[in-house]
């Protein structure tokens, strides 16, 4: 009975490390490999408050919490300036020095020794001493933790973080703050597995640094990517299975000393084969869609423009955008000099020239993504010049890519939401204490996201992945996705290229509604007879400079244009 | 003073032993992209190899050591060809490769901890001599580091620069997709990497047998010290990668002077942030 009693407090304390680690690198994508520094956090903590000061378990839990999610913050830094590698190589240094803080700071941490008679949980004046009397108390922190991570991945902030996971230009792109994202994931991450800590400590009255090496990170990595990553409820499973599974050496009599090594190389070898034979985990994340249910049957297919974008406000001719002198330079390459471009309401312009002439810098320049070595950006009078990308968008400025950047994992739906701006269930705090404000919004979201995906023609594929549609159905969904942040200024980067005539025909006439709908558009176009046909004006630029500006008639008229781009 | 000197002379030979584990890394990690964590263990289960063939089989010492570069070759190509190259083979994205190779990480170091036990493993069958400089000295084995960091790092470098196997290393380094379209056969360059790198891990890890003794833990330390060298370094310069080790291996050294020895990773660490930070490309950047 207390055998069985210890095994259940461990998958409780593991799967709390696991659901807090798979928000970290299922949800988020960030490849931080230092939960066991939290884990630890969490732990010496509780040692440190309980032996040195006499502090008992609720106000040891608390500290443990904050001065953990204070670690992750500390953390999120190095990992904003740098990614892959570099993140595992920063995250596995922080291992390493940990275990280097835990043994050299004796006075404090007990050295390689640890803390020891680390006081019990008192709960009614019982001391929950045996694992029989502790099993509760961890089942339910368990289930608590469980339901704080389990309500932030289903949350609308856990779906931004997985368009993040996926694309993180593309999240910046529709107005997503991925600094903050990363900051409250990290803290979140930290604090939760410092609860295990906290229990841990409190449960064994021992602690010492060995809980707590790489080999720790490695097995709770194990066991969220055998659940499945971006599923909370396969971490939990992952953590049952890989604590159970190497109980089975109790029968077979391996000596105590190896036992333990044993069992490390079981948790490597399930590792390795999970991710040959199912690199996706026992659960895949598909319980984490958008259910879009019952609003999907009240959408009209193909569904008006008046319901999809919302018309802006001003005087059409009005202007909107004005760069002026732009500059931009790599070193020594000038990509972009003296560039000066006016956007105005209810008016498409064509950026084009030859390959490699800066159109693409520009739009880069206009949405905040580089930042101009000269020149100036207003917007409606502001000056939006040295803002980021998500402020830009926030601001009413969205762009869209070349290469297109879906979220592939997400649905169609998933894509368009994501993409809609001020969401409630962005702010992970009203996420937690207004949950009906977070719903209703959501719900009207779903309503709205659908409106979108009518519009542009993809109602029927709402509920499909995005990584499952056409090359033709990729690039509506861009455009869905370019609507759906209402901005009023939109840049598309390339939208026809390589579409047959139905669909070029058809994203005509959504940008043509654009521009009815009182936006300011810009599109860069290789294809003269689109341009031809949409723009009311055309911006030639080479070599970084515009060339010349006007009328799409007369400019093709002009010979020395021809010459240039058509050689 | 002469503690100065000691501690210089350190850095040196730490800076040989560094050195030689970079190369290793940078060729299999700048050539192939596979963040190989499992090449801390192979350097030690090649070390062991070596340990094993000298004291318990009984062969000479430079035998046991030709026999272990061998064996710890085969074993870096079998990590290759049994685990990361089905997840090349199937487009598996780049970080569960990685988390792949920690499984067989912790796999490797636990399976050397079985059957060798947790106790450090040394050899006496080898005398070497202790030279001094005023009060500071060093030994013969910490010479030989110093000799086997650079016949190594020339020899790779020519072998680079010269034949038509590093010719085609190279390009497959700078652009692997590029390298395939004209015809270069990446998985064989892939092999011989893998070999070539695990074979000068095993140099090191002879020399380390002399030096300190082995344990089961010493692979962790050697593949972080080498990952950390070629990001300082400058992923894809074997150069910036020695210079790393070398820096590395003084700013461990002379730290000694002020700080306790224990916090040696601490002062990797703070080393490696600070380039991050600072030059996030490395000491060599790549044109």
């Amino acid at each position: 009975m207390e055998y069985l009693a210890h095994i259940l407090v461990m998958v409780c304390l593991y799967g709390i490390l696991a659901t807090s680690f798979n928000l970290l690198i299922g949800f988020g994508g960030i490849f931080a490999l230092a939960h066991a520094t939290f884990y630890a956090s969490g732990a010496y903590a509780a040692g440190i408050l309980g032996t040195k000061l006499g502090i008992g378990f609720p106000l040891t839990l608390l500290a443990g919490v904050v001065v953990t999610a204070g670690l992750g913050l500390l953390v999120a830094f190095p990992a904003m300036r740098v990614g892959s590698h570099y993140l595992v190589v920063i995250t596995l240094a922080l291992q390493a020095i940990t275990i280097d803080v835990l043994m050299n700071s004796k006075p404090l941490t007990g050295g390689p020794d640890g803390i020891a008679g680390i006081p019990p949980v008192s709960l009614f004046g019982t001391a929950l001493t045996s694992p029989v009397t502790f099993l509760p108390l961890a089942a339910v922190m368990a289930a608590l933790c469980c339901a704080v991570a389990w309500r932030l991945g289903a949350s609308p902030f856990g779906r931004s973080l997985r368009a993040m996971r996926e694309n993180e230009a593309a999240a910046q792109a529709v107005g997503k703050n991925l600094v903050r994202m990363k900051l409250v994931v990290f803290a979140m991450s930290a604090g939760l597995a410092s609860v295990a800590g906290t229990l841990i400590a409190h449960y064994i009255a021992f602690v010492n640094p060995e809980s707590f090496t790489i080999e720790e990170t490695i097995l709770i990595l194990a066991m969220v990517i055998l659940g499945g990553m971006g599923n909370l409820w396969g971490s939990l499973a992952g953590a049952a299975i890989l604590v159970l599974l190497p109980e089975g050496l109790k029968f077979v009599h391996v000596p105590g000393d190896i036992a333990d090594m044993v069992r490390q190389v079981i948790y490597g070898v399930v590792l390795i084969v999970i991710l040959r034979l199912r690199p996706e985990g026992l659960f895949p994340e598909t319980v984490f869609r958008t259910p879009t249910g019952a609003a999907r049957s009240s959408v009209p297919a193909n569904g008006p423009l008046s319901s999809a974008v919302e018309r802006a406000g001003g005087t059409p001719g009005e202007v909107v955008v004005s760069a002026t002198s732009l500059s931009k330079h790599f070193g020594g390459i000038q990509a972009v000099k003296d560039l000066t471009i006016d956007l105005k309401r209810g008016e498409i312009v064509g950026l084009i020239g030859p390959n490699g002439a800066g159109k693409t810098t520009a739009f880069n320049l206009l949405s905040g993504f580089l930042r101009p070595t000269g020149g100036t950006i207003l917007y409606r009078g502001r000056d939006v010049t040295t803002l980021k990308p998500h402020e830009v968008v926030a601001a009413g400025l969205a762009r869209s890519f070349q290469d297109l950047k879906l979220f592939t994992k997400l649905t169609v739906v998933e894509n368009i939401l994501v993409s809609l701006p001020a969401q409630p269930g962005d702010r992970p705090l009203d996420v937690y204490v207004r949950p009906g404000l977070v719903r209703r919004a959501d719900r009207e979201n779903v309503a709205r996201a659908l409106e979108i995906a009518s519009f542009v023609g993809l109602l029927a594929k709402a509920d499909e992945t995005a990584a499952n549609l056409s090359y033709a159905e990729e690039k509506l969904l861009v455009i869905a996705r370019l609507l759906a942040t209402g901005a009023d200024v939109l840049l598309l980067d390339e939208p026809l290229s390589g579409l047959d005539t139905v669909t070029v025909e058809r994203i005509c006439g959504v940008i043509r509604d654009l521009a009815r709908a009182n936006k300011a558009v810009c599109i860069i176009e290789h294809n003269l007879e689109v341009i031809r046909g949409v723009c009311d004006e055309i911006v030639f630029i080479d070599e970084g400079r515009v060339l010349t500006k006007g009328p799409p008639d007369t400019l093709m008229r002009d010979r020395e244009l021809a010459e240039r781009y058509f050689g | 003073m002469d503690l100065l000197i000691q501690l210089t002379l350190n850095g040196l030979f730490n800076g040989a032993h560094f050195a030689l584990l970079a190369m290793g890394f940078a060729l299999i990690f700048g050539t192939t992209g596979v963040v190989h964590f499992a090449y801390g263990p192979v350097y030690a289960v090649g070390a062991y190899a070596i340990w094993a063939l000298a004291a318990l089989v009984g062969l000479p010492f430079w035998l046991a050591v030709l026999l272990g570069i061998a064996f710890t070759a085969a074993l870096g190509v079998g990590c290759y060809l049994f685990i990361y190259r089905p997840f090349e083979i199937s487009g598996s994205p780049p970080f569960v490769v990685l988390v792949a190779s920690l499984g067989l990480f912790i796999v490797m170091k636990n399976l050397i901890g079985i059957v060798f036990g947790t106790g450090v493993k040394t050899v006496d069958s080898v005398a070497y001599d202790v030279h001094f400089v005023g009060n500071a000295f060093f030994t013969t084995v910490q010479l030989g580091q110093v000799a086997a960091a650079l016949l190594v790092g020339c020899g790779i470098a020519l072998f680079l620069r010269a034949s038509r196997y590093g010719k085609a290393i190279r390009a497959m380094a700078d652009n692997r997709e590029m390298a395939t379209v004209i015809g270069i056969d990446t998985t064989r360059l892939s092999i011989l990497v893998f070999a070539l790198g695990s074979a000068v891990s095993a140099v090191a890890g002879a020399l380390v047998l002399l030096r300190d003794g082995l344990n089961p833990n010493m692979g962790f330390g050697a593949v972080f010290v080498a990952f950390v060298a070629v990001i300082v370094g400058g992923v894809g310069s074997l150069r910036g990668a020695v210079i790393a080790a070398f820096l590395l291996a003084f700013v461990q050294s002379l730290g000694m002077w002020q700080i306790p020895t224990e916090w040696q990773n601490t002062i990797v660490f703070v080393v490696l942030f600070g380039f991050l930070l600072a030059r996030p490309s490395g000491i060599v950047r790549r044109a």
